[in-house]
């Protein structure tokens, strides 16, 4: 009995001793001798990847930064809020960042934790600046969000036209994954922009998630003529959609959004998939790529063993110096002045292209890079600027 | 003094003890269905997302007064609570267990292909009425009202039906009748629960209620010791903030969260407080205490 109570005491000291030492690791602000800047995203859990590329993309940043004598005179420092992409923990994290007294919240890449970060951002008046979260109805949250990734909404019907006008598709058949709101809004975004660049639709077929088996999709295809297939799901179901059409002897390719964009997908489509095209808002095209971009590049094969950046560390480096340049436009770090700022950014240079925010706060960004898959990689097709 | 000020004025921490309160509620149902009833239940977190979307629709929509919609969401939880409990509560043990985690599967499920509830894509822009003072003050009436509802004959009788239910049958429980309204009632504790998460959040996705989340306060109730109050509220506290309170030790918190559970259930498999009755527990300590004075 005497050894039970010795325990039961033990455990309760232990968690005690947690919530304690929780409490000790109150930071101090520092207030006044750096600008803080928050990264929001996940560094562990299912999206790690995503917000580990953004960090890195930050850290770049924040170096070239201090490397330059800084920002109004003061260091720029990089408060870390990994949420472990767990959303229950999102709001505390945002919540914690914000006590620190940041300057910005940069992040998260996806769409679900920006919408749920947002609402506590702007009730705070504190910028947030998603680097990835292309979903529909982020920026209409309140007008201090924001967002630098490629929305599909621009590059989807830019891609359209180059389908129809150079590669002369008049029939397309259309995949749509659902339950997936990334497809659902693609497809949503497709279908007006086929119509008005003269493509029709031939046939229309809905796949599940984590589905493998698409040959009854495939046979309703076979019955029809068509040019190409545009798939606006994830690599995964692609891949394997590719590879039962080859299997009932389709030749056509695939076309699709930066949910295709992984390396999943010629590793599980192989053969399948090659000649398939992607588009996204940031690629290695050293060939093409201006100077500033190169630079990029090269300092981050520098520090990651020669790896290439992708498209999450790109807009990771430009969020932070898109508000970079808004403060030092504004001369002030406080979110409520800079702001002005930030919203008139036109034809800003940044390593992913150009971008200027519309009248709605959403990014127009140029260009648009169309991948194509080669010999099991990703090689730019080409790049298609956006007017307009 | 001046350092509990600084506390309690710090939003962060008032958001994380805000949202362990909100937990707080829905595992103090559960523990009415699994700790006290004996009725596993892996679908809690359903019932959460049925009073989260109920009250954020009316909200949005129909624009009714928050303390109404957070009524009409615990009842709405706990209607559905009566409708899955009359063709289940039949079952016991695993697979009552499994047919919970199928209603949560298909309320998720019906959640993503619904219109009016955004989808997939969730509701997003739910005004913020939740606040730390409503939060717990609903805390306190739960509470009271679970020990009312454990010290009734009502409650008397779904521990009878926990201990043995043919003999608790034999002693002329309505055993059917007893459980389907502890789980209505424990779906009503959960529907209130997530009508406040989801005014607190201010944006609710089906993917928010899935099956992590009910295990999540299966685990609240069972580190705590099912069946115990304080039990819940202690597993609660513990298990809703050491995620926060371990960030400082970063990409090794959710290891040492998971070693925190192993030890706990090698330990203590009836859980922190379970089993353990707080005042026969204090009138022992009196006593010696008395005893040594003498």
């Amino acid at each position: 009995m005497k050894r039970k109570w010795y325990l039961f005491l033990l455990v309760a000291l232990m968690s005690a001793a947690l919530v304690v030492s929780g409490c000790g690791s109150n930071e101090k602000t520092t207030a006044g001798d750096t600008i803080k800047i928050g990264f929001l995203g996940g560094k562990t859990g299912n999206h790690a990847h995503y917000g580990i590329e953004t960090l890195k993309g930050m850290q770049m940043a924040v170096e070239d930064i201090n490397n330059a004598g800084g920002l109004l005179g003061k260091k720029v420092e990089i408060v870390e809020g990994d949420h472990g992409s767990n959303s229950s923990e999102a709001a505390s994290v945002t919540q914690k960042l914000i006590t620190q007294k940041v300057a910005a919240v940069i992040g998260d890449p996806t769409t679900g934790i920006t919408k749920l970060a947002a609402p506590i951002c702007q009730s705070n008046k504190v910028v947030l600046m998603s680097a990835g979260a292309v979903g529909t109805g982020v920026v209409e949250l309140g007008d201090y969000i924001f967002r630098d990734c490629l929305l599909d909404a621009v590059a989807a019907p830019v891609v359209t036209k180059y389908l129809a006008e150079d590669l002369k598709w008049k029939k397309v058949a259309l995949v749509t994954t659902t339950g997936l709101p990334y497809s659902e809004s693609l497809t949503s975004i497709f279908k007006p922009a086929l119509d008005k660049y003269g493509i029709e639709i031939v046939t229309e077929q809905n796949i599940m998630e984590k589905d493998n088996n698409f040959s009854a999709q495939v046979t309703a295809l076979a019955q029809k003529q068509f040019d190409g297939v545009i798939f606006t799901g994830y690599y995964n179901e692609g891949a394997l959609f590719m590879k039962e059409m080859r299997k009932q002897g389709l030749q056509q390719v695939m076309a699709g959004g930066d949910g295709l964009l992984g390396k999943e997908l010629y590793e599980i489509g192989e053969e399948a998939v090659e000649g398939s095209m992607v588009y996204t808002g940031f690629a290695v095209d050293t060939n093409n790529a201006v100077e500033k971009t190169k630079d990029f590049i090269e300092k981050y094969q520098a520090k990651n063993n020669n790896a290439q950046p992708d498209m999450f560390s790109a807009q990771g480096y430009d969020a932070v110096m898109l508000i970079a340049d808004a403060i030092k436009a504004a001369e002030s770090a406080d979110p409520t002045v800079y702001r002005e700022k930030l919203v008139q950014t036109k034809d800003w240079k940044g390593v992913t292209g150009t971008i200027s925010f519309d009248a709605n706060r959403e990014p127009i960004k140029s260009p648009v890079y169309l991948l194509e898959v080669k010999d099991k990689q990703f090689a730019v097709k080409t790049v298609i600027p956006v007017t307009d | 003094m001046e350092a509990i000020f600084d506390f309690f004025s710090n939003p962060y921490y008032i958001q994380i003890l805000t949202i362990t309160g909100v937990y707080l509620i829905a595992a103090l149902g559960l523990n009415l269905i699994t700790g006290i009833t004996g009725q596993f239940s892996f679908g809690h977190a359903a019932f959460m997302s049925i009073g989260a979307y109920t009250s954020s629709l009316l909200t949005l929509y129909l624009h009714t007064p928050f303390f109404l919609n957070l009524l009409l969401g615990g009842i709405i939880a706990a209607l559905f609570g009566v409708l899955l409990g009359f063709p289940s509560l039949r079952l016991t043990g695993d697979y009552l267990g499994i047919t919970t985690l199928g209603f949560g599967e298909i309320v998720r499920v019906v959640f993503i292909n619904t219109k009016i509830t955004g989808g997939a894509f969730g509701l997003a822009g739910i005004p913020r009425e939740t606040n730390i003072i409503l939060v717990y003050l609903i805390v306190v009436l739960t509470i009271i009202s679970l020990y009312l509802i454990k010290n009734s004959r009502f409650g008397r009788g779904l521990v009878a039906i926990r201990e043995d239910e043919i003999a608790a049958e034999a002693m002329g429980i309505n055993t059917l009748f007893y459980k389907v309204e502890a789980f209505a009632v424990g779906s009503f504790f959960a529907g209130i629960s997530g009508a406040l998460y989801a005014h607190l959040i201010q944006y609710i996705s089906p993917g928010d209620f899935g099956f992590s989340r009910s295990f999540e306060i299966l685990n609240f109730v069972v580190i705590g010791g099912l069946g115990s109050i304080p039990g819940t509220v202690v597993g609660t506290a513990i298990l809703a903030l050491a995620p926060e309170f371990l960030r400082f030790v970063q990409e090794y918190r959710m290891l040492i969260y998971g070693a925190l559970m192993v030890l706990m259930m090698t330990f203590r498999p009836r859980g922190l407080l379970g089993g353990v009755d707080l005042f026969q527990v204090w009138r022992n300590f009196r006593h010696k205490g008395l005893r040594e004075k003498i």
